[in-house]
C-alpha cells in the first residue's frame, strides 16, 4: 500500500470476521442452493457433478445454512451486548435523515442540488443493504427450517405453509443474490474499490466523500467516552443469552429425528 | 500346362471311378462327395484341378461333414437335396427346388402365411428355411449347437434384423450371460414359422396382443396391466395412445426394471406421454404433472441425483411409487377420501411419522392458483413483483449515480 495515502481505521476484527463468515456462507449457499431451484438446467447438473452428488450439495447447504443461522443469533446477541450493556448507539438503524440523504443524493446526481449529502458512519446505501441482509437472513433461516423438517412442522401448520416457505426461500434467494450482484457490487467494487471490510482501513479521500460527518467528528477527536457498565444490564444480557441458547436447543430437540428425512432406505426392488 | 491338364484328367477319372466303384450310387453314402468336400485341402485340390479360383471364405463354406448319428438329418444324402451333384464339374442350380418340403410340408405352409413368405406368392421366401436353420448342420433344437437353440437363435435373426439391443437387454443377457434357456428369445415373442409383422392384427406383438405374449412368462403382471387404466383402454377401446408393455420396457433392449437406471429414468418415461398436450387434452389430464414433480422435492432430487450418479439407487419417490406401475389406476375412480387415505399410506412407507396434515405439503401436481393452494400462489406473485421491482430500482438508481458522478467529475 502507498504509505503516503492517509488511511483511517473503519472496521475492527469483529466486523472483518463477521463479514468473512457471511461471505463464505452466502457464496456457498448460492452455489449449493441454485441447482436445487433450477434442477433441469445443465449448469445446475454441472454444479452437482462438481460438488459430488445432490446429497453432498444438500449437506453443504444445510451446514452453511446452520452457520448463517447461528451467525444471525450471534449478531442479535452482539447487538444486545453493545447497545444494552455497553450503551453504544445503533448506527445501522435507519433514521429520517437517511431518507433525506437519499433524496439529496439523487438531486445532486441530476443536478438539482449543489452538494452531496454529508453522511455519517453508515450511509443510506449501507443501511439499506444491512437491513435487507438481516431481514433476508431471518426469512431464509425461518423458511429453511420449515423445509428441513417438513414432517415435524406439518404437525403445527397445514402442509401448504411448507410449500409456501419453499416458494419464499427460492424467491428470497434470487432477490438476495441479485441484490448482491447489483447494489453491493456497485457500491463497494465499482463506485469505489473498497477493501475496508478486509483490512479494516479506508483511505481518507474515500472516507471524506462517503462519511464526511463521521470523519469530521473523528478529526475533532469527539470520541464518546465509554459509559459505565451496570450489573443489571449484564444480568439482562445473560438472561437473554441463556433464553436464546435454550430456545435454539429446544427447537433442535423438537425437530431432531422427526421423520423429516427417510427413516428407512426402502427402495422398491432394492431391498 | 500340358502336365497340369493331364493331372486334372487323371483326377477326374479317379473321382468317376470312385463313384462307379461304390456301386450303390451316392444315395446311401456321401463318401464320394466328401472326397472333395471333406476338408479345405481337398476343396483346394479339386478347385485347382478344375482351374477354379475360390476365395478362402468360399473354400471354408464348401467344407461339409456327414451328419452325426442321431442328428435329425442323419441318413439324408447329399443327392437328396442336390440331385444334380453327380455331374462333375457341378452344373449351376445345384439345389433342388424347395428341398425341405418333402419332409416339412406343414412348416412350409406356415411360413407361406407368415411375413417371411414370398411377397409375389411364389416359393421365393424372404427368409428361406436355411436362413434360420442353416443348410447343412441342422440339429435338434435341444442340442446347444443347434442354430435354433436359445443361445444361438438371436444370431440367426440378427443377420437380417437390426435389433442388436436385444443382446444387452434383460432377456438377451438372461440367455447369453445367465444361461437361462427359458429367457425370451426372438421366437418366444415373435413366433417361428408363423411369424407376422407387428402391424398385422394376428401378430403376437401387435399392440393388442403384446400383453398376452409377455404374459406367457409374466402372467400376473400382464393381468394387472390389462386391468389398469392403460391396459383396459387398450383391450376395451383399442386405444392407440396408452402404453403397452414395450412402450415402458422397450421391446428389444428391455432394461432390468430393478436397475437404478430404470428407476431414475422412469419420470421422464411417464412424462413423455403425460407432458404431451395434444395427447392429454383428449383425456382431460393435466400436462403439468412432470414439471410439478420435478419442481417438488422428490423430483428435484431425482433429477439432480441422476445427473451425478445414474447407476446408484435412489430412495426418493418416482411416479410409480405413488401411482403404481402395472396396476396404475385413474385418480378419478377412487374418490377424494380414498385417494387421501391411500396417499397417506404411500407417504408413510418412507416417512412413518407423517399425519394427514402432511398431505398438503404436496400440491398433488396442481399448479398453485388463487383457488388451489392460494398461499403458495400469492407468495410466488409477491416475489414475481418484488424481485424485478427491487432490482429494477437498484439498477435505475445505479445508472443515475454513474451518470451524475461522471458529470460532476467532468465539471470539476
Amino acid at each position: 500500500m502507498n504509505p503516503r495515502v492517509d488511511t483511517i481505521r473503519r472496521f475492527t476484527a469483529r466486523h472483518i470476521v463477521n463479514h468473512w463468515v457471511m461471505l463464505i456462507a452466502f457464496t456457498g449457499l448460492v452455489i449449493t442452493g441454485m441447482p436445487q431451484k433450477f434442477p433441469g438446467e445443465a449448469w445446475a447438473k454441472g454444479i452437482v457433478l462438481i460438488v459430488g452428488g445432490v446429497e453432498r450439495v444438500r449437506f453443504v447447504h444445510h451446514l452453511l445454512g446452520t452457520i448463517m443461522a447461528l451467525q444471525l443469533v450471534w449478531h442479535v446477541l452482539e447487538g444486545v451486548w453493545l447497545h444494552l450493556v455497553k450503551r453504544l448507539g445503533m448506527p445501522m438503524v435507519p433514521r429520517l435523515a437517511d431518507v433525506k440523504d437519499f433524496m439529496q443524493q439523487i438531486k445532486f446526481n441530476i443536478g438539482m442540488e449543489k452538494h452531496p449529502p454529508r453522511m455519517d458512519r453508515y450511509g443510506f446505501a449501507e443501511k439499506l443493504e444491512y437491513l435487507a441482509l438481516v431481514w433476508g437472513t431471518a426469512a431464509m433461516v425461518l423458511t429453511g427450517l420449515l423445509l428441513l423438517y417438513p414432517v415435524r412442522w406439518s404437525s403445527l401448520f397445514p402442509g401448504e405453509v411448507i410449500l409456501a416457505a419453499k416458494a419464499a426461500h427460492g424467491g428470497e434467494a434470487i432477490l438476495a443474490f441479485l441484490s448482491i450482484l447489483t447494489w453491493h457490487v456497485y457500491f463497494v467494487h465499482i463506485r469505489h474499490w473498497n477493501t475496508a471490510i478486509f483490512n479494516g482501513k479506508l483511505d481518507a479521500e474515500a472516507y471524506a466523500e462517503e462519511h464526511p460527518a463521521e470523519l469530521a467528528r473523528l478529526r475533532r477527536g469527539e470520541e464518546a467516552a465509554p459509559r459505565a457498565i451496570e450489573t443489571w444490564r449484564i444480568a439482562v444480557f445473560l438472561v437473554v443469552t441463556a433464553a436464546t441458547i435454550a430456545g435454539v436447543a429446544a427447537l433442535y430437540w423438537w425437530v431432531r429425528d422427526s421423520g423429516a428425512t427417510l427413516l428407512t432406505i426402502n427402495v422398491p426392488g432394492m431391498s | 500346362m500340358e502336365s497340369k491338364r493331364r493331372t486334372s484328367v487323371a483326377y477326374l477319372l479317379a473321382v468317376a471311378a470312385a463313384i462307379l466303384l461304390c456301386g450303390h450310387g451316392l444315395a446311401a453314402d456321401d463318401s464320394a462327395c466328401l472326397e472333395c468336400h471333406g476338408s479345405k485341402g481337398q476343396i483346394t485340390d479339386a478347385a485347382g484341378a478344375m482351374d477354379l479360383k475360390l476365395t478362402p471364405e468360399r473354400i471354408e463354406q464348401l467344407v461339409r461333414h456327414a451328419p452325426e448319428a442321431g442328428a435329425p438329418h442323419a441318413g439324408i444324402a447329399c443327392l437328396d437335396c442336390h440331385p444334380k451333384a453327380g455331374e462333375i464339374p457341378h452344373p449351376a442350380g445345384m439345389l433342388k427346388e424347395s428341398p425341405c418340403v418333402t419332409c416339412h410340408e406343414d412348416e412350409l405352409k406356415q411360413v407361406n402365411k407368415s411375413t417371411h413368405r414370398d411377397p409375389k406368392g411364389g416359393s421365393d421366401l424372404r427368409a428361406p428355411c436355411w436362413a434360420c436353420h442353416r443348410a447343412h448342420d441342422v440339429r435338434a433344437v435341444k442340442d446347444p449347437r443347434s442354430a435354433m437353440s436359445p443361445f444361438n437363435i438371436a444370431s440367426r435373426c440378427l443377420n437380417c434384423h437390426e435389433k442388436r439391443e436385444y443382446l444387452v437387454g434383460v432377456h438377451g443377457h438372461g440367455v447369453q450371460l445367465g444361461g437361462l434357456d427359458f429367457a425370451a428369445t426372438c421366437v418366444s415373442c415373435h413366433g417361428g414359422h408363423d411369424i407376422l409383422a407387428p402391424s398385422e392384427a394376428g401378430s403376437r406383438v401387435a399392440r393388442r396382443n403384446i400383453s398376452f405374449t409377455c404374459g406367457k412368462c409374466h402372467g400376473r403382471v400382464a393381468e394387472a396391466y390389462r386391468k389398469s387404466v392403460h391396459g383396459a383402454a387398450l383391450t376395451e377401446q383399442d386405444n392407440a395412445d396408452v402404453p403397452t408393455c414395450v412402450d415402458c420396457h422397450e421391446a428389444h433392449g428391455t432394461l432390468d426394471p430393478l436397475l437404478p437406471r430404470f428407476r431414475l429414468g422412469s419420470p421422464e418415461m411417464c412424462g413423455h406421454c403425460h407432458s404431451n398436450k395434444t395427447m392429454m387434452v383428449k383425456y382431460k389430464i393435466s400436462t403439468a404433472v412432470y414439471d410439478t414433480y420435478v419442481a417438488d422435492f422428490h423430483g428435484t432430487t431425482a433429477e439432480l441425483f441422476r445427473a451425478a450418479s445414474p447407476n446408484q439407487p435412489l430412495n426418493k419417490a418416482v411416479c410409480y411409487d405413488c401411482h403404481g406401475y402395472h396396476d396404475v389406476e385413474s385418480v378419478r375412480t377412487a374418490g377424494d377420501a380414498l385417494i387421501k387415505e391411500r396417499l397417506l399410506a404411500k407417504c408413510q412407507v418412507c416417512h412413518p411419522n407423517t399425519t394427514v396434515s402432511f398431505l398438503t405439503a404436496w400440491t398433488g401436481h396442481y399448479e398453485p392458483s388463487p383457488s388451489k393452494y392460494p398461499l403458495i400462489y400469492w407468495v410466488k406473485v409477491f416475489y414475481r413483483l418484488v424481485i424485478p421491482g427491487t432490482i429494477g430500482f437498484f439498477l435505475v438508481y445505479i445508472a443515475v449515480d454513474v451518470w451524475g458522478r461522471r458529470r460532476h467529475r467532468r465539471s470539476s
